[in-house]
């Protein structure tokens, strides 16, 4: 069962998130910041993160950074209200930018598109 | 000069000079107070040629007056007062008196579009015209000397300067005064005086008085002239006043239009996050609901709500959004192309026949493709609101020099009058689902692009469009392949 970790600072998305993505398969790790995202990361390495940008205590671009300096082979979705960060360099670094909808399609889609991606880059064997 | 000869009756002699004197006085005391009550060039000028000329007073025949025309350099015959013929002479000035008690009673009822020139006289004065770098024609040096002459037997008097052949076939006569007209150390112009229709010498008394005149006249141009000055810095001014104002007031529609942005961008932030937990667990919970359920439709209300305060945020921020155009080189048949098939769905929703007029071998422009892309898509949004009940969509491309014209046409309702001066003006609105930041939008891309965007609208026949761009500068560039191999970017293998 691929794994999730789902990042996001907002109680009812989190909810939201967690319940969708199950239906849909996956096993979910949750993280409230940036800075559990480190903790969660550290304890079990999950197959994709879905990260927030604003958090408290350390914001999402942060968190991916310091996720891929130490597992830079772990994809990062960034899932967010904001369009702004898209110009952010940092934001280059992630294999997805969602802007935050209530139709959950194209945040499904690209989990989907990343993980099958990752499957077909991995050595056969 | 007057002598008092032996055989000549003091008494009666002293009491004619006098008279006389007390008569020039008189004349030269009205045309004074004429001129210092105007400060219209051409009534200033006729004042004094009317003063010189004024039959019972200085009472030269015919009176010519010459300006000096700072911008061309020139000594310029200005304007000129006489009558053609001796008989023409008696009967002007016959009709004068009529009217008037008093040479001050005419020149104070003295109107602008009343003066009539006389036409002979004033086809003389428009054929002086002296080059200012000509210091050695006499007319100038007379008027650099600022004294009075009297052209007489060929010379002009005192100064010993022989007549100019030219000046005297003009004027028709041999003897003629000069006066230089001019104030401190500026020359200002010459006024030229003879008695050509009656043939008669030119008295001393005349001349002197001439001179005390030509004082008075120049002065009195020379207002005139600061008068025109001033008008004309005032004018100036006020111009500059009025930019100021415009450019004002569109900084501070610029600064609301900033301000307002970023609050409605921060707002629809804020908005957006409840929205996908209040959509995305409606859509959940609609999805778990059994199809014969009759809650289904109040939940499909919440969803379809949502989507629309979604689409609502989208619209905003996007707005919020716009920033420095990045520029690309970019197609702009392609682009209007892709623009319509994009919206296929909405067009062929309100049974509207699209029609594409593009100008082929259309050069490309130098333009942010994606913010160009989104404003067409706002004017063809408008378009397809206008004709809900169907219509003709006309999008055209076409060059005109230096600058690519887009147009949007339909055939809907047209704009009325009332909202010609809001249509740009953020959250104005008069759809009942739209934000009202769709043509701010395209305004604000076109302005990012330095271009221009205008609009005609007749109502019930449809309204038109058009943006106008420059192509820019990488539009201009030679294609890699065609320019010369000296300029060519190496690359690396």
């Amino acid at each position: 069962m691929k794994c999730i970790l789902i990042v996001e600072d907002d109680p009812n998305l989190r909810r939201l998130y967690q319940i969708e993505l199950e239906a849909e398969g996956y096993s979910i790790m949750i993280a409230e910041n940036g800075r559990q995202a480190l903790e969660r990361v550290a304890e079990k390495m999950p197959d994709v993160v879905v990260m927030d940008i604003r958090m408290p205590e350390m914001d999402g671009l942060n968190a991916m950074v310091e996720i891929l300096q130490q597992h830079h082979k772990v994809p990062v979705i960034l899932n967010t209200a904001y369009s702004c960060y898209m110009d952010d360099f940092l934001a280059w670094a992630s294999e997805g930018y969602i802007i935050k909808s209530s139709d959950l399609a194209p945040l499904k889609a690209k989990i989907r598109e990343v993980l099958a991606a990752r499957e077909s880059s991995r050595p056969a064997g | 000069m007057i002598s008092h000869g032996e055989n000549s009756r003091p008494d009666d002699f002293e009491n004619d000079s006098l008279k006389s004197r007390v008569a020039e006085l008189t004349i030269l005391c009205e045309v004074s107070r004429a001129l210092q009550r105007t400060f219209n060039q051409t009534k200033a000028l006729y004042t004094i040629l009317v003063g010189v000329s004024a039959g019972p007073g200085l009472g030269f025949n015919r009176a010519f007056l010459l300006l000096v025309d700072e911008k061309e350099r020139t000594l310029k015959g200005r304007m000129a007062v006489g009558p053609d013929s001796p008989e023409a002479a008696s009967v002007i000035w016959a009709q004068l008196r009529g009217k008037h008690k008093s040479l001050g009673d005419l020149l104070s009822a003295l109107d602008e579009s009343a003066i009539r020139l006389d036409a002979r006289v004033n086809e003389i004065a428009a054929q002086f015209n002296i080059p200012l770098s000509d210091p050695s024609h006499p007319l100038i040096r007379i008027m650099r000397s600022h004294e009075v002459a009297r052209a007489q037997n060929g010379y002009f008097a005192p100064h010993g300067l022989a007549v100019d052949p030219q000046t005297s076939q003009l004027l028709g006569c041999d003897e003629f005064a000069v006066a230089p007209l001019f104030l401190a150390q500026r020359d200002l112009g010459l006024l030229i005086a003879d008695n050509a229709i009656m043939r008669s010498p030119i008295a001393n008394t005349n001349l002197r008085m001439l001179q005390i005149f030509a004082q008075e006249a120049g002065a009195a141009i020379w207002n005139t002239l600061l008068y025109q000055e001033l008008v004309e810095h005032i004018r100036l001014q006020e111009e500059a006043n009025a930019e100021l104002r415009i450019n004002q007031e569109r900084l501070i529609q610029a600064e609301r239009l900033s301000t307002m942005g970023k609050m409605a961008a921060l707002l629809a932030h804020e908005i957006r996050t409840p929205l996908v937990s209040i959509g995305g667990f409606a859509r959940r919970l609609l999805r778990a609901t059994p199809p014969d359920d009759s809650r289904r439709e109040e939940m499909e209300i919440i969803v379809s709500e949502v989507a629309r305060l979604e689409y609502l945020v989208r619209e905003v921020l996007g707005f919020s959004r716009i920033s420095q155009p990045v520029r690309e080189t970019c197609d702009v048949n392609a682009l209007v192309e892709s623009v319509v098939t994009h919206m296929q769905e909405s067009i062929r929703q309100n049974q509207v026949r699209t029609q594409l007029d593009l100008s082929p071998g259309l050069r490309p422009a130098s333009m942010d493709e994606s913010q160009m892309r989104q404003a067409i898509m706002n004017l063809v949004t408008n378009a397809l609101d206008a004709m809900p009940s169907g219509g003709t969509l006309s999008l055209s491309t076409a060059a005109d020099g230096d600058y690519l014209e887009i147009g949007v046409h339909d055939t809907g309702a047209g704009i009325i009058k009332e909202h010609y001066s809001k249509l740009f003006t953020p959250f104005f609105t008069t759809k009942s689902s739209g934000t009202g930041l769709g043509l701010v939008m395209v305004s604000q891309v076109v302005d990012h692009h330095r271009g221009s965007l205008r609009f005609d609208s007749r109502p019930g026949k449809g309204t038109s469009f058009h943006i106008r761009l420059p192509f820019g500068q990488d539009s201009a560039e030679t294609p890699a392949s065609l320019s010369p191999p000296g300029k060519r970017e190496e690359v690396d293998p």
